[in-house]
């Protein structure tokens, strides 16, 4: 409606729109989000929790190469941690650091690449959805309600049990429930930006309209998008644990939420079985929300502290 | 008034047509399932061809699925749920409601402690002029919503029930005593509530720093009122419009979350039960769950709907103008 309304008048004032939009884009998307990125580069949480993240990754990608076989048995049973065994043996004496490096494989995979698919549908279907308005709005709205009634968890669970549980499968699933999160915070901001002025008058010039959403309005709506995107790392790699713990994904490759779940019964006498892969958890997910806020922090200095 | 009707009137529409569409998508996701509900009922025995086709006729599971799916929409409407077959076809809804207490016994403390936890947390880091205040509450909320809830259930139980003895680490009662012990109930609560509570912080952090900033505050406060009366008279009650909808939304998560809490507590609720009910493969009550759940969710979103239209001027001005134009 008012999308309509502003384009009838857009026309009348065209020459000072066109003049000035160059510029406003120039100013937008580049001088002031390099600002801002640097700033979140300088922020101390960024400090702290950006090695952290990398450091997970590292391990993930090549610390299989300095641990033993996580299913050897080849150890005593339910050794608490020494030298020998930073992490100790678990249950059937298998070396436990080997299984938590190895169970972070599939955490991160499954949180990174989760957040990836949900940043990917997030941004077409939410950019269309916010730019056009219309049947793929209502669509969109309708299924982020969806997903809001019916909690991801559960949904989740019943597929799992239906399709099988393995981790491509649990991962399909996660970012089917979560890319609503990411994609109605871009279409709120394909919503804002549609109407701005510069890009009104790229409207008027004829421009296509999938370039202006290309060029114009995706770039604008990173910054809320980005932070959404690292808090969806998070919340995957919770969720996936929470699946994982009640017995969905791989048991023979188990994540570290898996890992939990094997802990669940020795908790009384190896306190390491349950404290280590939780812990392993903890850090990520807090690093990476850690690492959110800062961003978030980074492109939104409005939104700081009464004096 | 006719406006707001209206309003409300579509509102119980849409939230109709989501149950329909919840109930669809669940009923033909778990018809996707393998397993023979029959051989669940029987246990594991051998079947005559013709008593499995006697069976079959009894739970009209020999008409085709289209058929199945319209009485079973038709008998969930009715207050219906259908039959468990894996525990010899007690009605779903008895198995569910003799389970929903459980749930609701430690669930509608956490969202009650989270809530106002949330609001007070939030609002003293908002306020607050000591920065390390601010900092620490806001950290631990991070901190606390970073932590996956059921694995600090499990340090919670390693810590004040293995290590200190003070609380029971199982159940909802003393072996073979009825009803809910105080003691079991506190580990399991905490657990539930903490995730929340962080998350419930944050927002009403947020939500009162932006509402302080308003210019009413400063008109408030240039008429010379306390700043505690200007946080607690002004800034909260329009501040705490968001929290009105993240609490709606958070007795969802609660309840699905009451998934895995039960489970690291052994506590009998609803998310035991469903997760013995996947395990199982007793497709009934999985979606018999799912729609209570379902239902719960929608009607909080409904009140929590209302709610906001009496608590905001906003939204009741914006109905109002509606109603000159209709009439």
């Amino acid at each position: 409606m008012t999308r309509q309304e502003t384009r009838t008048t857009g026309p009348s004032s065209p020459a000072p729109d066109a003049r000035t939009a160059p510029l406003a884009v120039r100013e937008r998307s580049h001088g002031g989000q390099g600002a801002a990125w640097r700033a979140f580069l300088r922020r101390p949480s960024t400090l702290v929790f950006l090695p952290l993240v990398i450091i997970f990754v590292l391990v993930a990608v090549i610390g299989p190469f300095f641990v033993t076989d996580p299913v050897a048995t080849s150890f005593p049973k339910l050794l608490p941690p020494s030298a020998e065994h930073p992490f100790g043996t678990d249950m059937l004496g298998r070396d436990y650091l080997a299984r938590v490096v190895y169970g972070g494989q599939i955490s991160l995979l499954v949180g990174f690449s989760v957040a990836v698919l949900c940043m990917t549908f997030g941004l077409i279907v939410g950019g269309l959805a916010g730019y056009f308005g219309g049947w793929i709005d209502t669509a969109m709205v309708k299924i982020a309600e969806f997903f809001q009634v019916l909690p991801g968890l559960v949904l989740a669970l019943v597929a799992a049990a239906v399709l099988g549980s393995n981790i491509v499968i649990v991962g399909a699933l996660l970012a089917i429930t979560m890319w609503p999160g990411v994609g109605r915070i871009v279409r709120a901001e394909a919503m804002r930006i549609s109407k701005l002025g510069y890009v009104e008058s790229q409207k008027a010039a004829g421009f296509h309209s999938l370039r202006i959403l290309w060029s114009d309005v995706i770039p604008n709506a990173m910054p809320p998008v980005l932070v959404a995107t690292t808090m969806t790392v998070g919340r995957a790699i919770l969720i996936e644990s929470g699946l994982a713990y009640i017995g969905v994904g791989d048991p023979s490759n188990p994540s570290w939420g898996g890992l939990l779940n094997e802990a669940q019964s020795y908790m009384r006498d190896s306190w390491w079985l349950a404290l280590l892969p939780g812990t392993c958890i903890f850090l990520v997910v807090l690093a990476v929300n850690m690492l959110g806020d800062a961003l978030n922090d980074a492109f939104n200095p409005t939104i700081g502290r009464v004096k | 008034m006719k406006a707001g009707l209206l309003h409300y009137g579509r509102l119980l529409l849409s939230s109709f047509i989501l149950f329909i569409v919840v109930i669809t998508v669940l009923f033909f996701l778990l018809e996707l399932a393998p397993g023979d509900p029959v051989q669940a009922l029987v246990g594991d025995v051998p079947l005559t061809e013709e008593f499995r086709e006697r069976i079959m006729a009894a739970y009209g599971l020999d008409k085709p699925l289209w058929e199945r799916y319209l009485i079973y929409l038709g008998n969930v409407l009715r207050g219906d749920l259908g039959y468990s077959f894996a525990t010899n076809a007690e009605p779903v809804l008895d198995i569910i409601l003799s389970r929903a207490g459980n749930t609701l016994a430690i669930a509608m403390p956490s969202f009650i402690l989270s809530t106002l936890g949330g609001i007070v947390l939030g609002s003293i880091a908002a306020r607050t002029r000591k920065r390390w205040l601010d900092g620490g509450i806001s950290g631990i909320a991070v901190g606390l919503f970073s932590i996956p809830n059921f694995w600090f259930g499990m340090l919670l139980i390693m810590v004040f029930s293995i290590t200190l003895g003070w609380l029971p680490t199982h159940g909802k009662s003393p072996y073979g005593q009825p009803g809910i012990y105080w003691e079991y109930m506190v580990l399991p609560i905490i657990t539930m509530a903490t995730t929340e509570l962080a998350y419930k912080a944050r927002i009403a952090r947020s939500a009162v720093i932006e509402s302080l900033g308003q210019d009413y505050i400063d008109t408030a406060r240039s008429k010379g009122l306390s700043s505690r009366r200007v946080l607690w008279r002004h800034a909260l009650p329009n501040g705490l419009l968001p929290l009105v909808t993240v609490s709606g939304y958070s007795l969802g998560f609660i309840l699905a979350g009451s998934v895995l809490v039960e489970r690291v507590f052994g506590w009998p609720g609803m998310g035991l039960l469903f997760v013995d009910a996947i395990e199982r493969k007793n497709n009934m009550v999985v979606l018999g769950i799912t729609i209570m759940l379902t239902i719960t969710i929608i009607i909080v979103n409904i009140i929590t709907d209302v709610i906001y239209g009496i608590v905001d001027p906003r939204l009741r001005a914006r109905l109002a103008p509606k109603q000159e134009v209709t009439t």
